[in-house]
């Protein structure tokens, strides 16, 4: 892949570590998670304590959607971020949330320790442009109809304005199957690995939207070499405002928690034997 | 002209309607020490008589006069109510007036335009207390506060110590992608320089930071926010955009109470309220006062003293009264000095303890004799915020 001055393996193997809060991502193993949107302050505070105590490392919420439809619920805006700022306060949690407008960069990185970029924005240059200017580490999510190389070009945007912090997320990319609400692409993981220095993510929520699909997606995606997952969790799912059928219920949620490490425990020992 | 933009002139009007009674208000308990009962027949009768004899207004003299008959009602009830006043320097929403109101929630505050103003005005018994900032942990010494505390009658009843969170502020509604400049005072606007630029705005030097979000809140000019406390956003309807928007964490400022004696100190509170109540000829008028006076310190006779002196002009003048604290065991917290006349410094220090305690006394006196004007301003508690 040509051009990739900045996001293509560096000459010495060495990988990003992106370091917010406290935490590592790309050293370990991170897990990211909370409502697909913020919809009430007890909503969110609630949802953030349950996923602290399973083990989550940050926390997720959305403030600004970009939904398929303008009538949907479009999210809490300035006032969602002030919850997620609550939130971070109460549970020491730092916060990743989207941003979708080139005016609002600035000030969601008031609030927010990581900005999202949605699948939908990956493409959006100019929101790029301004991600990179932010100051803030910069979750990229790829586009649902994009290459690898596409991709990480998009993260090239970033990192030429300065900006050394992206995380990658791999989200489901379209294809002719229709079960599933995406394809999770999990050999992307490892292509990600041999292209860039860049650590990557898994997102099995949106990546299936199907609720069934979340654990063994998760699992294949810490065997994958993932450096990490991001996952929708509600506090209860049957009556969020958005993204209903892939929210997990906070025990589905400690449940899965319980078997990633011990997932992340065998691949341990396979590298142990690889290494031996 | 639309309906719109007629209703915006209205909820301008309304905000000026509501911070001129106020106002008005505030003149009524201002005017206690001049008079010996709220009630004034004289002077009510020839305020109704001026309202109706303004007959060319729109509203009917029933309605305005039955509306100023309403209004000394309500002055007068807040006149009996005795409530203690706090002297503040700024207008409404000021940091000073925050500080006040928390040392004492139920006193009313009255705003004055200078740091003198308030000290004259605690002197003439105008209000109980002046409360003024000595010092900022960003800013230094409060250089014009500091040189009228040198030769001040004026005691230190009580202290804050408050941190000094500035606040993004905007009329509700508005957008905050929109926002393009910032009024505040340059010293708000300084330490917050950082979060100006990230987010684009363009800073606009005003003269006070309560007066940045009374304008933006009454005359609502495009595109624009305040930088103030989260008090001046409740006091002017305004909305927090942001809290806490100041790039160093540790911004504090230290403010000093004063009355005319450090009446829980020295004098005991019965004492003093005797002596006030003398002042205007309303016996027990600020037993409220007292209270307050008295909950400042949790009954005690506070935790800390402040003080003020001339070294002599020779060696060792200033290590020698130091030392005098040093061997006593009194932690100093502050020394400050502060020039009076040319070559000539007045030093300020605090230190920890009562002029109860027998070290503390025993110090003074040896002190008193090593320098010139040894004057203890008061022992009192500080409260941190």
């Amino acid at each position: 892949m040509k051009d990739l001055k900045l996001t293509g393996v560096r000459p010495d193997g060495a990988r990003t570590v992106v370091e917010v809060g406290g935490i590592r991502i790309g050293d370990g193993f991170t897990v990211i998670a909370g409502p697909c949107a913020v919809e009430s302050e007890d909503q969110l505070l609630r949802t953030a304590v349950a996923i602290k105590e399973a083990g989550a490392t940050m926390l997720r919420g959305g403030a600004f959607k970009p939904r398929t439809s303008p009538y949907a619920f479009q999210g809490l805006g300035l006032k969602g971020l002030k919850i997620l700022d609550k939130a971070r306060r109460e549970t020491g949690l730092p916060i990743v949330t989207e941003v979708i407008d080139t005016r609002d960069v600035s000030w969601v990185g008031e609030y927010a320790d990581v900005l999202q970029i949605g699948a939908r924005n990956m493409q959006n240059f100019s929101l790029l442009r301004e991600a990179g200017k932010s100051g803030r580490p910069i979750l990229l999510k790829r586009g649902m109809y994009s290459t690898l190389e596409e991709w990480l070009n998009c993260a090239e945007y970033i990192l030429a304005e300065g900006n050394p912090d992206v995380i990658l997320c791999e989200r489901g990319i379209r294809s002719f199957e229709t079960y599933t609400r995406n394809t999770l692409d999990l050999s992307i993981v490892p292509s990600v690995k041999a292209t860039s220095h860049l650590p990557i993510i898994v997102d099995p929520s949106h990546g299936t939207g199907v609720l069934g699909l979340i654990e063994p997606m998760s699992l294949a995606a810490v065997a994958a070499g993932a450096d990490g997952l991001e996952i929708e969790v509600h506090i209860d799912p049957p009556t969020a405002l958005s993204d209903k059928a892939q929210q997990l219920s906070p025990e589905a949620f400690k449940r899965l928690m319980r078997k990633i490490a011990t997932m992340r425990r065998t691949m341990d020992e396979l590298a142990a034997e690889d290494g031996r | 002209m639309t309906l719109e933009s007629l209703r915006r002139d209205i909820d301008r009007i309304d905000a000026r309607i509501l911070s001129l009674l106020d106002e008005r208000l505030e003149k009524g308990l201002l005017t206690r020490r001049h008079k010996s009962g709220s009630l004034d027949s004289g002077r009510e009768a020839e305020v109704l008589g001026r309202v109706s004899a303004r007959s060319r207004c729109l509203a009917d003299e029933a309605f305005t006069t039955g509306l100023y008959r309403r209004i000394m009602d309500e002055s007068k009830a807040i006149q009996d109510r005795r409530l203690s006043l706090i002297g503040f320097q700024g207008m409404h929403g000021a940091y000073g007036e925050a500080a006040a109101r928390a040392w004492a929630p139920e006193a009313a505050t009255m705003p004055f335009g200078e740091f003198s103003q308030v000290f004259d005005a605690v002197l003439a018994g105008d209000v109980d207390y002046g409360i003024v900032p000595v010092e900022n942990t960003l800013g230094g010494v409060v250089g014009q506060v500091n040189s009228i505390l040198v030769t001040t009658e004026l005691r230190v009843a009580g202290a804050v110590d408050m941190a000094v969170s500035h606040c993004l502020l905007a009329p509700p509604g508005a957008d905050h992608r929109e926002l393009r400049t910032v009024y505040s005072h340059g010293q708000a606007l300084s330490q917050c320089r950082r979060f100006i630029e990230r987010n684009g705005l363009e800073g606009v030097d005003w003269f006070d930071t309560a007066g940045a979000a009374r304008m933006i809140a009454e005359e609502r000019p495009k595109g624009a926010a305040a930088i103030a406390s989260r008090f001046a956003a409740e006091l002017y309807g305004l909305e927090i955009i942001k809290d806490g928007i100041q790039d160093s964490p540790n911004n504090r400022t230290r403010f000093f109470v004063l009355a005319k004696e450090a009446r829980q100190a020295t004098n005991g509170p019965a004492d003093g309220d005797h002596g006030r109540a003398g002042d205007d000829g309303r016996a027990g008028d600020h037993g409220k006062a007292g209270d307050h006076g008295r909950a400042g310190d949790d009954g005690r006779a506070g935790d800390k003293c402040s003080a003020v002196f001339f070294a002599d002009d020779k060696a060792g003048a200033l290590f020698a009264v130091l030392e005098v604290f040093a061997e006593a065991g009194i932690n100093l917290t502050r020394i400050e000095s502060v020039p009076t006349e040319p070559g000539d410094y007045a030093i300020f220090i605090d230190f920890a303890g009562s002029d109860r305690d027998e070290a503390v006394i025993k110090a003074l006196d040896r002190a008193g004799g090593l320098s010139r004007g040894f004057r203890l301003l008061g022992c009192y508690a500080e409260r941190r915020l």
